[in-house]
Order: C-alpha cells, then structure tokens, then sequence
C-alpha cells in the first residue's frame, strides 16, 4: 500500500504541470462548495442555533404593564406551561457610550427565572448595581465591549456582557438597541417598579400544541391592554423567507459545482488514461488485473483530491465565513463556527470519492481491453467527422472542439448553468435594488409622507406646487381573533386607495364599500382565506373588527401580510387612530424641493422607502452574500473553459506542435482555443439564458416569495452583459492556454506520439 | 550557396548523471538544390538535429546558420518567422489535422503570410502536382498513407520554404508510395530548395545527392 502509493506520488510528480491544474480544477470547485456550504449551513442553522443558545420562550406576550402577581396567576393556569418570566420593557430611552448616543434605546429589565437571551461575551447580570448586557448588534456598531461604561438614561452603568436574543433582528437592523439590566440592580436605579411587567416570556411543554395555549390566553386575557403575541415559530418563518432564496440559490450552485467538477475531472481523467496507454497496456501485461490498474488511478486521484479539496473548502469558507456571520449577526443568530466542519468533512468526502470515481472510471475501461489491443495504440477517440465550420484558426478550433461531443455537450450545460446562475444574479440584484429604493416596486404611488400632523395640514399640503395629490393614511397593526400569533397591518385611504397604493389584483376585486377587504396574498396563506371569508382583526385597541374578503392582491410590503379597506370600521373599532398623511408628487417634481417648500411651511416629511429602512439593510447584506457567490462563480466559469481549452491542447498536442511547426505562433494558437471557447460560449450562451428564463427565474421567484410574483426573468441589458463577460472569459481562457502551449518546445510536443 | 551551415552543434538531453550528449560539435552544409540524407542508426539524433535546423529547439552550443538567419540569436518570434517562411516540415507520421480536408491542410499554412488568395492559388497547384486533385476534398482518414504525406509535402511546400525537412517520410509506408514520395522530394531540391531527410531507408539514402551519417554525436561523409 505504502508502496503502491509512493509510486503514485513519483508518477504524479512526473507530469507535474497536469497534476497541477487537476489539483486547480478540484481545488476551485471546492471553493465554490465551500462558498455555499458555509453559507447555506449557517443560514440553515442559524436560527435554531441561536434559540437553543438563548433558551428562547416559544411565545412572547406584549402588554400594557399590569402587576407580575396578576399576570402571573392568568399564565400559571394555562395550559401546557412548562415556565415563564417577566420583563418590563421600556422604549425610547436615551443610551450613549464615548462619541455615540440614541434615543430609541430599549430597556429590559429582567427579574428572576429563565433569561431568553444567549450571552455571547462576558457575564450575565448578578444582580449587582451597575450590571448592563447590550446586545451584540450595539455593541459591533458602537464598539463596546465588557468592562465599558455605558449611559442608560443618564445613569452610568458598567457593561458586564453582550447578549443574543433572536427574537428581533439585531440593531441597526432593528431600529431600537436593546440592553437588559436586572431588576434589583440598575433596574431599581433606573426607578423600574419591580411589581410590574408588559412582557411575558413563556416556554411550553409541547410547542406543537403552542395554539391551544394561545387561544386559552386569549379567553383570559380581559382587562390586558394592547396585547400583542409573537412565538417562536412566527420568527423563524419571517426569517427563513428571507434565508429561503439564497438557500435555494446556493443549492442550485452547488449542484453546478459538482457538476463541474464531474465533467471537468472525468474528461481529464481521460484524457490522461488516453496518453497512458501503453502503461495500462504494460500494466496488465505484466499481470495486473483490471480492478488493480484502476485503483492505480484512484490512489493518484485521492492524492491529488485530498489537499486540493481541503485546500479549496478551506479557501471557500473562509471566503464566505465574513459575510455570512454578519447576515447571520444581522438576524441575531449565530454563526455556525466549529460545527461547520462536520458538513465541510462531507463536501470533501463527496468531493474526493467524484474524483476517483471519475478516474477510475475511464482507466477501467481501457483497462479491459486486451493488452495487445491497447498496445497497439488503438484510439480511444472517435472518427472526425466533417462539419460545417469557417475554415482558418479559428474555425479549426471549433471543429477540434465539436469533434468531441460528449465532453463539448457537457461542458457546455455545466456553462450554461453557470451561465443561467449568474442572470439569475444579476436579476435578483436589479431587483432588490428596487425593493431597497423604488416605492413603485412595493406598487406604492405616493413618494412623501408626513407624520402625526393635525387635520388642518392637508390642505396647506395639496397646495405646495409640485404636490398632485395628498391623502390621509390610516394605518393599524392587527392579530386574526383565531390566530392570534398571525399579525398583519390594515390600511385604510377615505376613497379609492388604488390612487396611492396599488398592488396587483391577482383574484376578485378592489373595495367599494366599508365591510370589505382587499387581502394581500401573504395573508391569504397565512390564513387559508379566500374571496368570499371573513377576515376578524383584533385592533390593538383590543377591539375586533371584521371585513369580508372580495379581492386578493400581491402587496410586498410586510410580508403580504397586509388588508387595504375603507377607514369608517377602522375608526370604529379604534378612534384613537390618527393619519399620516401621503403625498403623490406630480410627473417630474423633485421631491428635494417639494420636501423643503413643505418644512418651510413647517411641516416634517418623510420619504417613502420602498422596504422599510431595516429591512434595507438586510437587502443590503444578502447583496453583498450574493456577491461572493457571483465572484466564485464566475472563477468556476473560468475554469471551465480554461479547463476545457486545456484539455483539447492536451489531447491535440501534436496537431497544435504541427501547427506551430508550420509557422504558427502564439496568435494563432490563441486562435484555434479562441475558436473552440466561441463554439462553447456560443452554444452555453442561448442555453443558460432560455434556462433563467423559463425554469430558474420562475422557480426561484416562487420559492423566494410565494405571496407575490416577483419578475425575476433576466432583461436583454443584463443577457447582453453576461454574453459579453462570457465571451471575455473565453477569451482569458484562451490567451492564458496559448501561453502554457507556446511554452513546450514543439520538438518535446511532436515526440508525442 | 549554403541554405542551411552548423558549426559545432551540440545538443544534450538530460542533466548531471542522466545527461546524453546526443549531439557533439557536429558540422553540416546543405545548399540550394541538394537532397542530403542524414543515417544513423535509432536513437542517435537524426530527428534532434532535424529540430534544431526548423527552429523547434534550440542548440546548447555551436552556431547555425538558416536561410540567412543567425538561429543562435533569434527571438521567439523570429524562430516563428523562419518556421513561416522558411522551413517546411514532414514527419513519419504525416500529422495532417484529422478534422481537415486534404486541401484544407496544405492551404492552412497559407493563412500565416500575406496574400492569402495567391497562397490557396499555389496550394491547388501544389496538390495538382503532387496527383491529389481527386482527393483533396478528403478527410485524412480516409486517404492511404501515401496519399497523406503527399498532402504533407504539399502543406511543407505551400508557403515556398528555403529548406524542406523530412523526418523519415518513408517510414510508415509501403515501397510503392515511398518511392512515389521520395521522386517528389527529389523534384523539389531540383527546383532550387535544400531538402534535408532523416532516413533508414536505403531507397531514400541512393536517391540523395549526398548521405552523411551520423555517429557518436558527429556527421561524417
Ligand atoms: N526531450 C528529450 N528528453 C530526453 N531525451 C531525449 C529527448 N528527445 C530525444 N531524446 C533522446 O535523444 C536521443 C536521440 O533522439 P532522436 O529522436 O533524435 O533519435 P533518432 O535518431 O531520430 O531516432 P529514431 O531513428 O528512432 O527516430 C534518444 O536517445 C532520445 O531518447
Ligand atoms: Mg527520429
């Protein structure tokens, strides 16, 4: 064995320029699976992680502060309680450290029981005076770390730990950072009454029966103002939608990198075995039998695979590692650390068990040819056929390369792929962009709005110029009566919404009378609702109103969670509602100067995001996660036809040397690779763009979001660009190629054969 | 007048205790219009110096002289340059381009100089007179050997070489086509070209003006 295996090293470091670029082909489709490994797993994981880590309730009860002994006694008697704890929460509390200060901070204060939250440095709290935990997204925006001093409402206290909690995304994505401190110590300082709670924090016994516990809460929950409910299974859902689309993405990328490495790995192995034919010829000449010549091959593959694998995986994760634990970090999850080995170790398992597979493969098959037969040189190729190509260099090369049609067809669907991932790319990009800036996108009409203004501003509004159209907005966060862990917003617009919101009908009709309800999809879902049902919403008043469904629509914004109806039921069952005001610009007016003729007529606007300026940021990091996958995507295209140019120069070495011979020079040997990369990138090209738009595109934007249709087809301007990087690709492919081949001597190249 | 001079060639293989001198301090003149045969028995480095004379290699020591050109001080370009326009090449195992006709093979050359159109004039010219006009819309495989390297004869000539070297044009074919074969190579050296051959044939060594033989390293008359 140890033999056995030094003789593969020596043979390997026989032809070490081949050896080499196997190892860089391994190596880059490694990186590529570890580029989606790590992210994938992390996303994958994340969530569940870090709830495990932080202990996190199954349900979270929001309320107006009642007494601990109260509510208490409620939740002790609902069913399937397996513990609870209380907090008060306080917003809007003014925090500062050294240079940086808030005033939207969020203070909770903790009392005896289970915490909810993972500490992830430092120390939880003792209980001691001065004891502060910040989460973790404050203390990376602002630099703090354990044994700093921090202001939490003008009183200075001493940061003793950084916590996790995943029940929010993490600030600056949420918009309030949030500190704990306990109720004895800083607590009391701060002038908290440890007699009294607005939040319940509550684990079940069995989660899977979390609704029959809800629905008894609610029965019981009288005299509770403003109660509001969020359960762990409704976090992960809101979170996953988002992971989702760049899971499937980074499912469909790896599935392209295997089978690149396949294809890319088997042809070379080919290749190989085809110049080796005499020695598998002396080999079993000499006695040994097929599986043994074929396990020859192997044990060189493994070599070989082992370190350029590893090296790629590493390469890849650590590539990815960055970005995916800030977007995991964003969400308030952890990153995967040393548990991403275990599927790393996988990767290279599947990495290195293709590789020899693909080895052995050809080799065997030789290998059962009768000795003299293979001694003979008898070839492996098939006949050339004639075939309609420009004649020239580059003609020449197309012909070389179509002259093998298994290994050109497989290229060229590995490319297509490849091609079709990063249209795919390109669209989502353009798309999120527009989510991140475009309100039109969200299919809202309006681009300003003003806040907590009194009645009297409309009509100073509608008369600034450039204004075409203002309208109060009614606005309220809502519960379904029977699901209460199912939040969604009502909107509400005195008249025809349409004017200022329009999101598609997609079934049914708009509203036209007070009782109805146009639904987003989202909700629908999330609801089983149809046209036709009644939709109960539990108003944050604690009043319940209802609305009959006549139309579907695909609304974007929160989710799709969203109802468009007319204001009269809305103000009844909450009259405290009070409007912001839309502002629809006329075509062409700047909203700068619409924005300071209203301020000076002292009225605040404020422009209309397309997604809300948190989820911005998310948009923001899943961009940049995209981006590392764009980039090792486009090495992986690299290869590919780098890959495959080199092995047409490898097998057709001599007809190369003859050229070159005959007076050829490296130009011209450019040529014929250019010619052979053009055939390949002109049939990849068409493939991978009817590939994104009639399967990927679609099959994405469904699994990215399944309450609307987001067009994710790529546009000509992107097709155009992606055509042209291709054939920019192809040619580095084939200029790199050239030089490798003008650098044998051509006497060495002719001795060949 | 001397197409191809060398001076003291000398060309080893290999470094330390696997070094091979295989060529030592070997002279050789060929001019215009002369057929020389290089013998010498396998493996004594008949192709070698048939390499370094087309540009394919470079010498370690000596000095050699091609169509006027100082190969000793050439760039890489200019080896490219004297391959293109001066040296035509034939080998044993004729590799024409599988995936090109007969024809397409000898006009490819054709492609590296200036005036292409008068290039594929002279190619069709060339595979009239080489007998090949039947064929030469033929993929190689199709074709006999003889009939392959009369089309690699016709490609080496195509953009009209100062020298024609041949590595044992003969040597995988039958006595007829060989003859057929070396009455061509001779038609060219008595237009005014320098053919240089490396043979064992003994048909190929009488129909040469001149044989050398090639020994220890050396060429001796
Ligand atoms: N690239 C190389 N590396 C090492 N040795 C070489 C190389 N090329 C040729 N040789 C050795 O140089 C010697 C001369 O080779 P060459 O091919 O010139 O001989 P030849 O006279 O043409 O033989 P044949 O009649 O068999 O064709 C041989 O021993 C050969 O093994
Ligand atoms: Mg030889």
């Amino acid at each position: 064995m140890i033999a056995s295996a030094r003789g593969a090293w020596s043979r390997l470091r026989g032809r070490r320029g081949r050896s080499l670029l196997a190892a860089a082909g391994i190596a880059a489709v490694a990186a590529m699976m570890g580029t989606a490994t790590t992210v994938a797993y992390g996303l994958a994981t994340g969530f569940d992680r870090a709830a495990e880590r932080a202990d996190l309730p199954d349900l979270i009860a929001r309320f107006e502060p009642e007494q601990v002994d109260e509510v208490d006694a409620r939740v002790e008697a609902l069913p399937n309680v397996a513990s609870r704890s209380y907090r008060q929460e306080a917003t809007e509390v003014p925090l500062a450290s050294a240079g940086q200060a808030t005033s939207s901070g969020a203070v909770h204060v903790v009392g005896d029981g289970r915490r909810g939250y993972a500490i992830v440095a430092g120390d939880d709290l003792s209980g001691a005076g001065d004891e502060v935990v910040v989460e973790r997204g404050l203390a990376d925006a602002w630099g703090l770390a354990p044994g700093d001093r921090l202001s939490v409402a003008g009183v200075d206290a001493r940061i003793v730990g950084v916590a996790v909690a995943p029940d929010n995304v993490a600030f600056p994505l949420a918009s309030a950072p949030r500190v704990y401190v306990a109720s004895q110590g800083l607590g009391a300082q701060l002038g908290a009454d440890p007699g009294l709670t607005n939040m319940a924090l509550i684990w079940s016994q069995d989660p899977s029966r979390l609704d029959t516990t809800l629905v008894q809460a609610r029965a019981v929950s009288f005299g509770i103002d403003n109660l509001r409910f969020l359960t762990r299974a409704g976090v992960q859902v809101q979170l996953d939608e988002a992971a989702g689309i760049v899971i499937a993405l980074l499912i469909a990328f790896s599935a392209a990198a295997l089978g690149v490495a396949g294809v890319t790995l088997g042809a070379t192995a080919r290749a190989e075995v085809q110049r080796r034919l005499e020695t598998i010829g002396v080999m079993r000449g000499l006695g040994f039998s097929r599986i043994g010549v074929a396990a020859q091959y192997g044990l060189e593959a493994v070599i070989v695979a082992v370190p350029a694998g590893a090296l790629g995986l590493g390469v890849g994760a650590l590539l990815a590692y960055g970005p995916s634990a800030r977007l995991l970090e964003s969400l308030n999850e952890l990153p995967p650390g040393a548990a991403l080995l275990a599927p790393l170790a996988g990767c290279l398992l599947v990495i290195v068990g293709l590789v020899a597979l693909a080895t052995m493969w050809p080799a065997w098959r030789a290998a059962s040819r009768r000795p003299a037969e293979i001694l003979r040189g008898a070839e492996l190729t098939a006949r050339p056929r004639r075939l309609p190509y420009p004649a020239g260099f580059f003609g020449l090369g197309a012909r070389l390369v179509a002259a093998r049609v298994g290994r050109t067809a497989a290229t060229v669907s590995v490319l297509a792929v490849s091609t079709a991932l990063v249209l795919l790319m390109l669209a989502l990009a353009t798309r999120l962009d527009a989510l991140q800036n475009d309100p039109a996108s969200l299919g809202k009409r309006y681009q300003l709005t003003v806040n907590g203004a009194p009645d009297s501003t409309l009509p100073v509004v509608r008369d600034v110029p450039g204004v075409a159209a203002a309208a109060p907005r009614y606005e309220a966060s809502a519960a379904d009566s029977f699901q209460l862990g199912e939040t969604f917003k009502l909107i509400a617009f005195p008249g025809d919404h349409t004017e200022y919101e329009s999101p598609p009908v997609t079934e049914g009709r708009r509203v036209q009378t007070a009782g109805e309800a146009e639904i987003g999809a989202g909700l629908a879902n999330a609801l089983g609702a149809r046209r036709g049902s009644t939709i109960a919403a539990q108003l944050g008043s604690g009043r319940e109103v209802r609305f009959r469904v006549v139309g579907i629509v695909a609304a974007l914004g929160n989710e799709g969670r969203v109802a468009y109806v007319r204001p009269t039921r809305l103000l009844e069952g909450d009259p405290g509602l009070t409007p912001a005001i839309a502002v629809r610009l006329s075509p062409g007016a700047d909203p700068a100067q619409v924005t300071s003729e209203l301020r000076s007529r002292g009225i605040d606007t404020a422009a209309v995001g397309a997604a809300t300026s948190s989820s911005r940021e998310f948009l923001g990091v899943l961009a940049d996660v995209l981006r590392v996958v764009a980039i090792v995507n486009i090495l992986i295209a690299l290869f590919i036809l780098t890959q495959s140019l080199a092995l047409t120069a490898l097998e057709r070495r001599p007809t190369l040397a003859v050229l070159r011979a005959g007076g050829a020079g490296r130009r011209e040997v450019a040529l014929v690779l250019a010619g052979g990369a053009t055939l390949v990138v002109a049939l990849a090209a068409p493939a991978g763009v009817v590939l994104e738009r009639a399967v990927l595109g679609p099959a994405v934007a469904d699994m990215a979001v399944d309450y609307v249709t987001l067009p994710l087809s790529a546009d000509v301007g992107q097709i155009t660009f992606a055509v042209l990087g291709l054939l920019l690709l192809a040619l580095t492919a084939a200029l790199w190629v050239a030089r490798q081949v003008g650098r044998t001597p051509i006497a060495v190249a002719l001795r060949e054969e | 007048m001397n197409v191809v001079s060398a001076r003291g060639l000398t060309k080893t293989y290999g470094r330390g205790r696997a070094a091979r001198k295989v060529l030592d301090a070997a002279d050789l003149d060929v001019s215009g219009g002369e057929m020389v045969a290089v013998a010498g028995r396998s493996g004594s480095g008949k192709s070698t110096l048939l390499h370094l004379i087309g540009g394919l290699d470079r010498p370690d020591a000596g000095t050699l002289e091609v169509a006027g050109s100082r190969l000793d001080r050439l760039t890489e370009r200019g080896f490219t340059d004297l391959r293109r326009h001066q040296v035509g090449f034939i080998f044993q195992f004729f590799h024409l381009v599988p995936e090109l006709t007969g024809e397409e093979n000898v006009a490819m050359p054709t492609r590296l100089v200036n005036g292409h159109s008068s290039g594929l004039a002279r190619a069709r010219a060339l595979i009239r007179e080489l007998g090949l006009d039947e064929v030469s819309g033929r993929l190689p495989h199709t074709l006999s050997g003889g009939e392959q390297q009369r089309f690699a004869i016709a490609r080496a000539l195509v953009n009209e070489p100062a020298v024609l070297l041949a590595d044992e044009p003969t040597g995988n074919l039958d006595a007829d086509a060989a003859r057929t074969v070396l009455r061509h190579l001779r038609a060219v050296a008595s237009g005014g070209r320098a053919v240089l051959l490396a043979t064992h044939d003994e048909a190929a060594a009488e129909i040469a003006d001149r044989v050398v033989h090639l020994d220890g390293g050396r060429l001796r008359a």
